[in-house]
């Protein structure tokens, strides 16, 4: 490390995260969902604070409160329109239809410019609320200039069956990178889209139109029924493809970005990246199974231990019991699945990710940044809460 | 006490001042004199100070390093002091227990104003808005686009039940069954002016209950039948369900649900996408109607049965043997049994019939109301089959 790059460093341990994780997942749950703005907020500060380039921590300053606030901003209108809309749409559909397709893909049509509106709200209010050094990060407010800059670039992929993809994701990029700022430094996307063409992205390419293709002949009958088992094969190499495509994009694009001075230097590898993610799934499935397998095995000795049925009977016995205690049992080893899920694929998946980046991402030149002032507070009182309405803000 | 303020002698520490990226190597200690007694002073190599009084520090939650400790002044300060020292932290820690305590909540007022707005907005859309629309829209309905919802609704349901996890619920299809149910409602629906044909659906589910969906859908759960002690008294139901039918209560209760799940399913999140399955079902299945509308249902209903040659005393004893299982009580029964104005409606029945007089002629004979008991019977098509091989049985040939 020399005095003009300085490197970033992870300090989160699993162990941590999973009593966190856990433990803010099971006050959602009994809160009946209530607690989430909190779990949110507390599991970011806890992957902020894990991330340290240079040494110093970043440090979210969201607050759960301000969540709630926004997300009931949201709800008002979005009820409003999920609600009326939504019937009218149904009412039209049956009427002219007979069909209530119509309807739901009407329904979904008229969201779409809410859902790029609402994701780049809810990237300007986490970047308002990140702080590295003490300075905060910002973005410019133009959400719905970003919805329809989106929707074009949508339309262009569209049209070109996918070839312009990689120009979309990169002029997407752009737009929020030029727009994104840390303290008064402006940051910069540079590079061209034509950069985000590598390999990843062919074998992509590749994969869909073999999926196309397959599916096509088979409707067509040119191929057998179980031609389809190729989907299979076919859609694991355009996860692949997916995968790399992304690694490369985030890498490349990352190495172009600056502020004045400072520039980036990412270098994550793909083969950890899949590394991680076929690691990282295979435990946490793993271990799901294993605690579906104790509670089932709990349910099965408890029977036999506490109401003494006899071994042979459980099944006769198991009809007898009430519908509702059947009930709470489906219910809360349906609830403990999605909860364990949720804990597992963060300490597995979303950790090593973190860690993984952020271990290869360097910080150059760095004497510049003294040159950058602090930033005012952007009070983005919405808070990410049409992200969270409409169900997109579940990443951390 | 001189030990307790032992570890503050040379603390070392890590400032960010709020205003540059400027990371300020500083030296920490715990002021005695008396301006500044129980304050940290902060000087930095520069020799800039700054001093925070004890009462005023806080610790930085939920940070994933355990080891080091990020301090900062209660309100919205954007100064941080940066222990990375262990030891330190661990010290700091003991000696200002307050350093977890919680930053007052700001803007109360208007967080009351905002969630009392939005359950309020939420509320008047859900009660008032969407019912009020889905009444209106539900009388423009077209009788062919009101059949193709029902359709698209029973799929829902049988989805539905299914998705609830306790046991897939099967269409009970047994053969004799279904054609004493079809000389049921044959007799029922004579001279009834519909604009779709009636469909009479049965599922395999001991929950006593009966329900209406549009499009001339009526299904009926095997408890109800197997709670019923005369074909009359199933007759009975299935008029009153033909009256929810003729007036579109159904229909109503689609567009409204069809309305109020996205919002509610909105309202939990993503927390639980299943919910809203569950709860659309539920919704239609223990459709709960106004008052009127189940006193206009059971007026029609007693209008047909009094035509078909039934007692609407039989709607009474249906009621009365509801009431008897589950009394008046509000609960997870079935919708004629939660109502509460029951009494008022057995006591509708009976006067009905008492008033009509009706010269009545069974519904269905012995043979064919064994058959409709016997229409979830297990191994239907088995017992069909066995049936022929019975001595005596094969006179048909």
């Amino acid at each position: 490390m020399s005095a003009s790059e300085i490197r970033t460093e992870y300090t989160g341990g699993k162990w941590n995260l999973f009593r966190l994780a856990l433990k803010t997942s099971l006050l959602t749950l009994l809160t009946l969902g209530f607690y989430r703005f909190w779990m949110k907020t507390r599991l970011r500060r806890w992957f902020w604070s894990a991330i340290r380039p240079g040494g110093m921590p970043l440090e979210y300053t969201g607050d759960a409160i301000e969540k709630l606030l926004g997300f009931l901003m949201a709800v008002v209108v979005l009820a409003f329109y999920i609600g009326v809309v939504n019937l009218i749409l149904v009412f039209l559909s049956f009427t002219f239809l007979h069909d209530n397709l119509a309807a739901y893909a009407a329904s979904f049509i008229g969201v779409i410019p809410l859902l790029f509106f609402a994701r780049y709200r809810a990237r300007r209010y986490i970047l308002a609320r990140t702080r590295w050094r003490g300075i905060r990060f910002g973005l410019e407010p133009a959400a719905w200039a970003y919805s329809l800059y989106a929707m074009g670039q949508w339309l262009l992929t569209f049209l070109t069956l996918g070839y312009l993809y990689p120009r979309q994701v990169f002029n997407l990029e752009k737009f929020r990178t030029d727009r994104t700022f840390y303290g008064s430094a402006r940051l910069h996307q540079g590079g061209s889209w034509r950069m985000l063409r590598g390999a990843g992205f062919w074998h992509m390419y590749a994969a869909a139109w073999s999926v196309a293709v397959l599916v096509a002949l088979v409707h067509l009958e040119y191929l057998p029924e179980r031609g389809l088992l190729w989907l299979f094969p076919a859609g694991m190499w355009f996860l692949f493809g997916f995968l790399w495509f992304r690694v490369h994009a985030l890498r490349s694009m990352a190495n172009h970005k600056s502020a004045g001075e400072v520039a980036l230097i990412a270098a994550p590898r793909m083969p950890r990246v899949l590394g991680i993610y076929l690691l990282g799934y295979t435990l946490a499935y793993l271990l799901l199974f294993l605690f579906a397998l104790a509670v089932v095995l709990a349910g099965l000795f408890g029977a036999v231990w506490l109401f003494e049925v006899n071994p042979h009977d459980l099944v006769t016995w198991q009809q007898r019991v009430p519908t509702w205690v059947q009930m709470s049992a489906y219910i809360f080893l349906y609830f403990s699945i999605f909860i364990l899920w949720s804990v597992l694929h963060q300490v597995f998946v979303v950790l090593p990710l973190h860690r993984h980046y952020a271990q290869t991402l360097t910080i150059r030149n760095p004497l510049a940044l003294s040159s950058i002032r602090q930033r005012a507070r952007d009070h983005a009182e919405e808070a990410g809460g049409f992200a969270e309405a409409l169900d997109l803000g579940a990443a951390i | 006490m001189s030990d307790a303020r032992q570890p503050l002698q040379d603390l070392f520490a890590d400032l960010l001042d709020g205003e540059s990226p400027r990371v300020r190597r500083v030296h920490v200690v715990l002021s005695e004199k008396a301006p500044r007694r129980g304050a940290l002073l902060i000087t930095d190599a520069e020799g800039r100070q700054w001093c925070w009084p004890v009462d005023t520090l806080r610790a930085l939650a939920d940070q994933a390093g355990k080891e080091g400790l990020i301090l900062h002044q209660a309100g919205a300060s954007p100064e941080r002091l940066v222990i990375s020292n262990p030891d330190m932290a661990g010290r700091l820690r003991a000696l200002f227990p307050h350093l977890g305590k919680r930053q007052p909540v700001r803007h109360m007022w208007r967080l009351l104003g905002w969630g009392i707005g939005a359950v309020g907005a939420v509320f008047l859309i859900i009660m008032v808005l969407i019912p009020l629309l889905a009444n209106q829209l539900a009388a423009l309905l077209p009788p062919d686009a009101e059949k193709a919802l029902g359709d698209a609704t029973l799929e829902q349901i049988t989805i539905g039940l299914d998705r609830s996890g306790v046991n897939p619920i099967r269409s009970c299809t047994q053969e004799k069954g279904l054609a004493a149910l079809a000389r049921m409602q044959a007799r029922l629906v004579e001279g009834m002016d519909l604009p779709y044909p009636v469909q009479v659906h049965v599922l395999d589910h001991s929950m006593v209950n009966a329900f209406a969906l549009p499009g001339g859908h009526v299904v009926f759960f095997r408890g109800l039948i197997n709670e019923a002690e005369t074909p009359e008294e199933v007759a009975a139901v299935f008029a009153h369900e033909l009256g929810h039918v003729a007036h579109r209560d159904p229909a109503r209760i689609a567009l409204r649900t069809a309305g109020s799940v996205g919002v509610l399913g909105l309202l939990f999140g993503d927390f639980a996408g299943g919910t809203v399955v569950l709860f659309l079902t539920e919704r239609l299945v223990q459709a709960s109607y106004t008052r009127e509308a189940e006193a206009l249902a059971d007026a029609f209903a007693h209008d047909i049965l009094i035509r078909s040659r039934v007692s609407p005393a039989a709607l009474a004893t249906m009621f009365e043997r509801l009431r008897a299982r589950y009394g008046d009580a509000e609960g997870i029964v079935a919708h004629f049994a939660n109502h509460p104005a029951l009494v008022e409606r057995i006591w509708a029945a009976r006067s009905a019939a008492r008033n009509a007089g009706v010269e009545t002629e069974p519904i269905l004979d012995a043979a064919a109301w064994a058959d409709l008991k016997g229409i979830c019977a297990p191994l239907a098509g088995l017992s069909n089959i066995l049936e022929r091989f019975k001595p005596g049985a094969e006179d048909g040939g």
